[in-house]
């Protein structure tokens, strides 16, 4: 099957304003399934932007190369399938979403009754129906997230990239957004997008790619992750032989704590075998935060 | 299709932005100048009133023209609106192209407005309708679109303020420019004259678009119908040859 996105050791330079050319992204290779919803993680200045304008097309990448369903990601006919969030979402201030909608549609190749519909259509999904003919420069910054949302989703994209995408959004806001990409996942489209917001991330995603200083650092599936994260906590009363105790026994009680489901069956096992008398088992989710932020200082 | 709707946006944000009012201000004022001297019996200075009328219709446009012109790109990524525009399957050049168009009908529009506030302005003065006024607004509608062409290449090669002062000094002072190195042209050995004469075709030639002088005296006829497709054709290959190098160096820029 063709990858929805496939990135080949890509390289992204700039020249900086002293004349100083920098290397936003080195060598960054990646592949996306169609169907997938991947988060793009990595700290301020990763490259994650760069690396989505180089897929978009804005900057021409110094070497390596994007594909969009096998196809070079700056052409016309790849474009045609991508629905994209820029990072900071900015709109014509003196158009209204709905004209601004329109005007995406256009140049989408959407014409007519069926575009003005489509267009009302997604500004009511993203909760903007009060403010079709409001304009942009009247929206707060949330609102404007949203006519970005709606404008990303016009023409039914095979592929969404989405920039920061919970940017500006309420708490609201971010519950509608992750509903219509769980519902745009279900029709089988392909969402790759950045965010700093680490539960939406682990609430949306079936993979996470990190890259640190331009560079993958890790690609994990995120429900292998979770199992990876999560800890046990088994408290007992009475001797568990093979099991480490965490904390001496207070009133009898002593706690051991598990890294896998496996290890604690084991225990459990055990503890009915030796007649050891189970107080309490506490499942931990892992954090992700913490994983980050480890992940990060390693490939520091 | 696509231009289309790219023009279309610009003309709703200058509407919107209330550019026009400007337009509609400026024009009031001739009206009200026009009416005032009017007033005093300032009569039998037709020519006088037109020559006038011309020199300040001119110069409005073009001033309008640069500055509505000059703004569309350098907003566009000032503003990041650029970035969703980009994204749908248009090529850079639709892109320029259709905001060029946006440009051209805004400064028509606002040039229009204001032939319509003038026209009302001599009809005060008593000013008969003459069939050269309307040859004069078609060849200044021509010379508008080299304007804008001239200024959005201008636009893509420098930073906005610097593209628009250089729009005014190159667009202003090109029949002077021209002038300077036609008399250099003349008086220079035969090895340099060529640079003298390469420099000045290079220069847009939009004097040749203002015949203000001539629909102001009575006495001057039409201008043939052969000299307005002449340039008509100037207009075409100039602006062409300003978009393709605002195309060169607006396709691999990084946004």
């Amino acid at each position: 099957m063709t990858d929805a996105i496939e990135i080949r050791d890509l390289h992204v330079a700039y020249r900086r304003k002293d004349g100083k050319a920098v290397e936003a992204v080195r060598g960054l290779s990646l592949q996306i399934q169609p169907g997938e919803v991947v988060g793009f993680l990595g700290p301020n200045g990763a490259g994650k932007s760069s690396t989505l304008k180089a897929l978009m097309g804005f900057v021409q990448p110094k070497s390596g190369e994007c594909l969009v369903f096998g196809e070079p990601s700056w052409t016309e006919s790849s474009r045609r399938r991508i629905g994209y969030l820029p990072e900071v979402a900015m709109y014509y201030p003196h158009l209204t979403p709905l004209e601004t909608l329109t005007l995406y549609g256009e140049l989408q190749g959407l014409r007519g009754a069926s575009l003005r519909h489509e267009a009302t259509e997604l500004l009511r999904l993203v909760g903007l129906t009060a403010s079709l003919k409001t304009l942009n420069r009247q929206l707060s910054k949330g609102m404007l997230q949203r006519v970005g949302i709606a404008q990303s989703l016009l023409g039914s994209p095979d592929l969404l990239i989405l920039d920061e995408v919970t940017s500006g959004l309420d708490p609201l806001g971010r519950q509608e957004l992750r509903t219509i990409i769980q519902d745009k996942q279900e029709q089988g489209t392909t969402v790759f997008f950045s965010s700093h917001e680490l539960a939406e991330v682990e609430m949306l995603c079936d993979r996470i790619i990190v890259i640190h200083q331009g560079q993958l650092v890790e690609e994990r599936q995120v429900s292998r992750l979770k199992d990876e994260l999560r800890k046990f906590t088994l408290a007992y009363r009475g001797d568990l032989m093979g099991v480490r105790a965490l904390t001496d026994a207070t009133n009898g009680v002593t706690t051991a704590s598990f890294d896998s489901k496996e290890d604690l069956v084991a225990a459990l096992n055990q503890a009915s075998r030796d007649n050891v008398e189970i107080i309490n088992v506490v499942t931990q989710e892992g954090s992700l935060e913490d994983y980050f932020i480890e992940t990060i200082r390693e490939a520091a | 299709m696509v231009w289309r709707a790219l023009a279309r946006g610009v003309i709703l944000e200058a509407i919107r932005r209330k550019d026009l009012w400007v337009v509609a201000i400026l024009g009031f004022i001739i009206v009200c100048s026009a009416g005032t001297l009017g007033f005093f019996g300032m009569s039998g200075l037709e020519s006088f009133a037109k020559d006038l009328a011309a020199t300040v219709l001119g110069g409005f446009s073009t001033i309008l023209a640069i500055v509505t012109t000059g703004r569309l790109l350098p907003e566009e990524t000032r503003n990041r609106t650029l970035y969703p525009l980009v994204a749908r399957p248009i090529s850079r050049f639709d892109l320029l192209f259709g905001k060029l168009l946006g440009g051209i009908a805004v400064s028509w529009i606002s040039f229009l407005i204001l032939c319509l506030m003038t026209g009302a302005a001599l009809a005060i003065f008593g000013v008969r309708f003459e069939v050269i006024m309307l040859q004069y607004v078609l060849l200044k509608m021509l010379g508008l679109v080299v304007v804008c062409s001239v200024t959005l290449m201008l636009s893509t090669v420098m930073t906005p303020s610097a593209a628009i002062t250089m729009s005014f000094v190159i667009l202003f002072g090109s029949g002077m420019l021209s002038r300077g190195l036609l008399m250099a042209y003349s008086t220079a050995s035969p090895s340099v004259a060529p640079f003298f004469q390469i420099v000045n075709a290079s220069l847009p030639q939009v004097s040749l678009f203002d015949i203000g002088g001539r629909a102001a005296n009575a006495n001057w006829g039409l201008v043939p119908l052969w000299v307005i497709g002449t340039l008509s054709i100037y207009m075409a290959c100039y602006s062409g040859a300003m978009l393709a190098i605002s195309w060169a160096k607006f396709r691999r820029q990084a946004l």
